[in-house]
């Protein structure tokens, strides 16, 4: 193992500190294009929020530390943030975003909405009660106690009535203090919970509501709420959500256990982890009673992702055409 | 005349690839000729005597410094530095370091580990199993990898099956019989054992050992090719498809002994994970009875399975992910290529560069006799000059002929790292190619490669081609990956190579180099 | 259900080649990094075929689980020769078997004392005859259900603490504790020696056990847990444990023995260590609890005569696996120094195997200078040891750890993985005989008696790891 001497070569970009990191799928659109110029929205010790500046959602990227909440729309390092504040400068794409002297890169990408576990029904229903017992008994309290916009868009969503549920929208956007208005974290945690159980209990009722409240509440979000709140709706459209919301879809489709990851979820924030936990629940509860009547519920349940059938039926030609014993 | 200086650091360990870096910056410090940094094994002190250096008496628990040059005082000077280098290295091993809890102390919250006196008195965890007793604190899902010289594999290998994680072996030389005991033992546990010699696996789109920068997407690939799921999977995100989990198993888990233990139950780990929906199996042609069981394991899954077999009778690598692109009713694109810049081409068919989308359209299989291949050199020979074992055996059974030499065998890495890290052996190898004939090489990208091949190779290959050897180059990477794919192809590029994305067409290309237009 | 590795982005262990954790830092991976090394020199194929036996994994919890849960119970006080059965001119020793001939001075000085004191020999000159001669039979210790502290000599007239295990049925014994300075087990047998001999037979034993018989069994597993978060490591720190026996015992002393009383309890108060030996019978009774289960690498005993220091395991019956003891390495008393020492010597490690001792040292800052060292030492000493154990205590607990629970159960295979041998923390006998304590410190045993016991276990275990299943 003799090593010889060798020249060393002028390295680039002496100016910048290189930084790696992990993104959420979500970024992808932002940052797999050409680099476009953001500023700081605003900046915590293990948070950074910038604004690209113009363009469709995701518009806001979230550079965070290994530390902060795993947001849908984070790109996390594990190395510190440069120091920031809000009004700075900023750019991103080309697979990266700089900040100050910072070229933090991604190196892995998560997907912040994996398909989840089948899970039929019946057992979705017996999740609803220990998810509500354990909210009930927390002493985190969602912000909205008491408000009566949540219990609407409880019974809309429970009776899948779109203007119902549109009408209790139209009154949790932006509704409440912060960065994200605990109403747009209880709508968020409704539209994830009717996406993914809708899709784990095979409720096709509760799906079609998610694609179309989604579509009504993505439409003026961004003018009714905060740019950070808006992104983070138009993730949860999507059935994206953060680390400690998949974890509890996991507890409650039966992966996992339901009970730690919400304890997890509850302590987040000053009051966002109740009131995206609150969301969970009103969206469960809809897909319990929805994937109840109709004869697409419990037959289904346990079907995947509606993509997954056209690709089996096409590979099955493969599978014959391809290698094994071929 | 020269002198040396040697030094023996009595019990300080380091793992010979990180040794191999600090050799590496030992050879650069002023004044240094010559570094050898090593624990004192049998084989490391063979190379050191054969460098004629005197040794004192030290085992292989002990670390060896070996540096020769002019002058004394810069020799000394030197092992300062280094002494510097690996008490820094040292330090984080004592402190469980930045890289350690520290980086768990996210929203999983690791309460209680490390304690309340983490940092001053904690004690980095000497096992896997230590290690898996401070996680079990936290619910989520976590595996080991475990790179250990061969020989110690098993042990760590157990403490994770015992703990009931799974494990990727990362090391080599792991007898065949210890590998049965574990995928046995772990079939008990209902864990999975990714290797031994497994040297590539992506978890969700987290990459371990040399593994790409994946986008997430349906498909999920069971590997017992390291360098096959890399190829099939890069050109795949070429595509545009995303990979989610890449699980391998090991070169030998389809052998008749060890029954493709492990391939099974990555299949049914894959059918039941409701994000993958279509499974790759990528593999050189089993024994064929393991073959059986696991074709008939295959149709009993609601997933479909496309197999990407290798060997005669089976496609290629870029075939195979073909059809994955088209059972995903996904259009098939023209996978990249940077053909050789004009003077170093005797004829050009096609003119200048081309690039991913360039305008000649797919350059598939079938045009590799095509007009738009270059005039060869008739009676040349073609010499495949590979780091991936399978992307070896793929290039070998491509192009038809030609000597091949799989630089990532047992007998070219005991001793020394492996050569997508370590390129020397290569580069001396491509340096004795004869004017006249053709080399092919494989230059992987991806997380724990070579930061950037192109550095060391670029000129070796611009050597080879200014005194008239043809350079293919196939180019297995992503745009993503920490090296860049269009960075590194530029760069070989420049230096006369002909670069493909796909290892199948890199040899067609070559052969037909040495075959000439028939 | 889906694996859980593919629902969710892993945390990854790393044991290796370190580029490859530094990739996954890149990724912003979390991960926990082992500090691997290689194992002791020329173990590697004895430790493939211990861990692929089988009955390995089973057996270690069976006899790690009977080590933790024995409740040991102080039943009584009484002489040897009624309680172990000892027939006349047979003596117990301290560590592995030892002849006469490799016995060193501390050793050789406490058996000619109880040659002495049994009136087999006139004056030590008599009695080096009669030893040298081979006419006192020696046995160790540990094969008649007992230890003894340093030289560790019972003989048939010697008072001992009875300790029964109320789990799981055994019994153990160990000697009444003299006192320091000028004593039996470190080898003194001059005639204060024997004088106080003589009136902890007359004296002290018949009070103790009178006071028992009112008391009732004395929870020492509690008195422990007790004591280790009063700042004792039960093994050179018994202060605490002391003084809460006398508390215990007091009245019931007064009430047995009132014309006796105030001896006895100023003796006891004058005597930071009289515990040791109750807990040192607490620790042998449990460590008995996880013998001979086959298949176990758990470490029953470790013990020194002085000259080897060997050990037990509970896979292979009564072999002792032995090495050269070593010198501790520590603070001297007075004049003394590394000269006057002699190797390591006793049975006191039986609260190392069952996780007091060395391995609670952060359990007891107050005399972690004295045995030579500093805080982050003690923290150090007993961090690292959680690394070679397969439980931690569920009773003996350290504070300052967050009450984590003391490392135990030693395991051999674990041993010769990380090359971390046992933390010992002892005390230094004089290397000429009657000397006494010159000093106390740490001491490592030899790596030799662990990678021995591997061997025969990798030899119980067989070719192939054991039987096919």
């Amino acid at each position: 193992m003799s090593v010889t001497a060798r020249p060393r070569g002028p390295r680039s970009s002496p100016v910048r500190a290189d930084a790696t990191g992990a993104a959420s799928a979500a970024l992808r659109p932002v940052l797999e294009v050409p680099r476009r110029p953001a500023r700081v929205l605003a900046a915590f010790p293990s948070a950074i929020y910038l604004e690209v500046r113009a363009g469709p959602e995701p518009r806001v990227v979230a550079v965070t530390t290994g530390g902060a909440v795993r947001l849908p729309n984070a790109l996390m390092t594990t190395g510190t943030l440069p120091p920031a504040s809000a009004g700075g400068e900023a750019w991103v794409g080309d697979g990266a975003v700089e900040l100050e002297r910072l070229r933090l890169r991604v190196r892995r990408w998560w997907d912040p909405a994996p398909p989840p576990d089948p899970a039929g029904p019946a057992r979705l229903a017996a999740a609803l009660p220990v998810l509500a017992g354990v909210c009930d008994r927390s002493p985190r309290r969602p912000g909205l106690e008491g408000s009566d916009a949540a219990g609407l868009l409880a019974a809309g969503c429970a009776r899948a009535s779109l203007p119902d549920c549109v009408a209790a929208a139209e009154r949790l956007v932006g509704l409440g203090p912060g960065l994200t208005p605990s109403g747009d974290d209880v709508l968020a945690g409704t539209l994830v919970a009717l996406r993914h159980l809708g899709t784990a209990a095979g409720a096709r009722r509760a799906v079609r509501l998610a694609d179309r409240l989604g579509a009504a509440v993505a439409f003026d979000a961004r003018g009714r709420t905060t740019a950070v709140s808006a992104t983070l709706l138009h993730c949860a459209t999507r059935g994206q959500a953060c680390a400690e919301v998949l974890a509890v879809l996991r507890g409650l489709t039966g992966g996992r256990p339901l009970e730690p990851a919400l304890e997890r979820l509850l302590r987040l924030g000053h009051t966002s982890g109740a009131d995206l936990a609150w969301g969970l629940r009103i969206g469960l509860a809809a897909v319990v009673a929805l994937a109840g009547d109709g004869a697409n519920g419990a037959a289904r349940a346990g079907d995947r992702a509606n993509g997954a059938t056209r690709a089996r039926d096409g590979a099955n030609g493969a599978t014959r055409a391809g290698g094994w014993g071929g | 005349m020269s002198a040396d200086l040697v030094r023996v650091r009595a019990g300080a360990y380091h793992d010979s690839v990180t040794l191999m870096r600090v050799s590496r910056t030992a050879a650069d410090l002023p004044g240094v000729e010559v570094a050898l940094v090593a624990m004192a094994t049998g084989l490391n002190r063979g190379v050191a005597a054969d460098l004629g250096f005197g040794l004192p008496e030290a085992g292989p628990g002990d670390l060896l410094v070996a540096l020769r040059g002019e002058d004394p005082a810069a020799l000394e000077a030197a092992a300062a530095e280094l002494d510097r280098l690996l008490a820094g290295l040292a330090s984080r091993t004592a402190g469980g370091g930045d890289g350690g809890p520290a980086g768990l102390d996210g929203p999983g919250g690791f309460g209680g580990f490390g304690g309340c006196f983490g940092g001053a008195a904690g004690f980095a965890p000497r096992t896997v199993g230590a290690a898996a007793r401070a996680l079990a604190a936290d619910p989520g899902p976590a595996l080991a990898l475990v790179s250990v010289p061969g020989p110690y594999a098993f042990a760590e290998a157990m403490d994770a099956i015992e703990a009931g994680l799974p494990v990727m072996i990362f090391s080599d030389n792991v007898p065949v019989e210890q590998e049965v005991l574990l995928k046995r033992r772990a079939a008990e546990r209902d864990v999975l054992v990714m290797g031994p010699d497994c040297g590539t696996a992506v978890i969700g789109g987290t990459g371990l050992g040399f593994a790409n920068v994946l986008r997430p997407g349906p498909v999920g690939i069971v590997a017992a090719s390291g360098t096959g799921a890399q190829q099939i999977s890069c050109l795949l995100d070429l595509a545009g498809v995303g990979v989610r989990h890449v699980l391998g198993v090991g070169g030998r888990d389809l052998s008749a002994e060890v029954g493709g233990l492990s391939t099974l139950r990555a299949l049914a780990a894959l059918d039941a994970d409701p994000a993958t929906e279509l499974i790759v199996l990528v593999s050189k042609p089993p024994a064929p009875e393991v073959a059986r069981t696991v074709r008939d394991a295959a149709a009993g899954l609601a997933t479909p399975v496309v197999g990407a077999l290798l060997g005669p009778g089976g496609g290629d690598l870029t075939a195979a992910a073909e059809s994955v692109l088209r059972a995903l009713g996904a259009p098939v694109p023209a996978w990249p290529s940077w053909p050789a810049p004009g003077p170093a081409r005797r004829k050009t068919g096609d003119g200048g560069a081309r690039g991913p989308d360039g305008p000649d359209g797919p350059d598939g299989p079938n045009d590799a006799n095509g007009p738009g291949e270059p005039a060869g050199r008739d009676g040349a020979t073609l010499h495949g000059l590979y780091a991936g074992g399978t992307l070896c055996a793929e290039a070998r059974l491509v192009a038809g002929a030609g000597r091949f030499t799989d630089f990532g065998d047992d007998a070219y890495t005991r001793g020394r790292a492996h050569p997508m890290i370590d390129p020397t052996l290569r580069l001396e190898a491509l340096a004795g190619v004869p004017a006249g004939d053709v080399a092919l090489l494989d230059v992987v990208l991806g997380h724990g490669a070579d930061p950037d091949p192109a550095r060391r190779l670029a000129p070796a290959v611009a050597a080879a081609v200014a005194r008239g050897t043809a350079v293919v180059v196939a180019l297995v990477g992503t745009e993503g990956d920490p090296q860049g794919l269009g960075g590194q192809a530029g760069a070989l590029r420049a230096a006369g190579a002909a670069v493909f994305a796909s290892n199948a067409r890199a040899a067609r290309h070559a052969a037909a180099l040495t075959a000439g237009v028939r | 259900m889906t694996m859980p590795l593919l629902s969710g982005e892993p945390r990854v262990i790393t044991a290796g080649a370190e580029p490859l954790g530094e990739a996954l830092d890149a990724q912003a991976v979390p991960r926990v990094r082992v500090d691997w090394r290689p194992p002791m020199p020329g173990t590697g194929a004895d430790l493939a075929r211990v861990l692929a036996d089988p009955r390995r994994v089973e057996a270690n919890e069976v006899a790690v689980g009977r080590l933790v849960s024995a409740r040991p119970r102080l039943v009584t006080v009484r002489p040897a020769r009624e309680a172990l059965d000892l027939p006349p001119g047979t003596f117990l020793h301290a560590g592995p078997p030892i002849t006469w001939e490799r016995a060193s001075g501390p050793m050789r000085g406490a058996l000619v004392g109880a040659a002495l004191l049994e009136g087999l020999a006139g004056d030590p000159e008599e009695a080096g005859r009669l030893l040298a001669a081979g006419r006192v039979r020696l046995e160790p210790c540990h094969r008649h259900r007992t230890v003894g502290p340093m030289a560790g000599v019972v003989s048939p007239s010697m008072w001992m603490l009875e300790v029964r295990d109320a789990e799981h049925g055994g019994t153990a014994f160990c000697s009444l504790n003299e006192g320091l300075g000028k004593v039996l087990r470190y080898g003194a047998y001059g005639p204060e020696v024997l004088r106080r001999l003589t009136w902890m037979g007359e004296v002290l034993g018949p009070v103790l056990r009178a006071a028992l018989e009112l008391t009732g069994p004395l929870d020492l597993g509690a008195l422990i847990a007790q004591a280790l978060q009063m700042g004792d490591e039960l093994h050179n720190r018994n202060r605490a444990a002391t003084s809460l026996l006398v508390r215990e015992l007091a009245a019931a002393i007064v009430d047995a023995a009132p014309g006796r009383a105030a001896e006895v309890l100023r003796f006891v108060h004058g005597n930071d260590h009289f515990f040791l030996n109750a807990g040192m019978a607490a620790c042998k009774v449990s460590a008995d609890a996880a013998r001979d289960v086959p298949g176990s690498t758990v470490v029953v005993a470790m013990a020194r005569n002085g000259t080897d220091f060997g050990i037990q395991v509970s896979g292979l019956g009564d072999r002792w696996f032995t090495g050269p003891a070593g010198v501790p390495d520590g603070l001297y008393l007075g004049a003394y120094g590394p000269a006057d020492a002699n190797p390591d010597i006793g049975d006191s490690t039986i609260t190392e195997t069952a996780g007091l001792g060395g391995f609670a040292m952060a359990a007891a800052p107050a005399i972690v200078r004295f045995v030579g060292g500093d805080v982050p030492d003690a923290m150090r000493a007993t961090r690292s040891m959680y690394e070679i154990t397969l439980a931690e205590h569920p009773a003996y607990r350290i504070p300052v750890l967050g009450f984590r629970g003391t490392p135990v159960g030693v395991d051999v295979a674990l041993v010769a993985r990380t090359g971390l041998l046992p933390a010992v923390n002892t005390g230094i006998a004089g290397r000429v005989a009657g000397t006494g304590q010159v000093g106390a410190g740490l001491v490592s045993p030899p790596a030799s008696a662990f990678t021995t016991a591997l061997t025969a276990l990798a030899e119980a275990a067989g070719p192939g790891g054991g039987p096919e299943r």
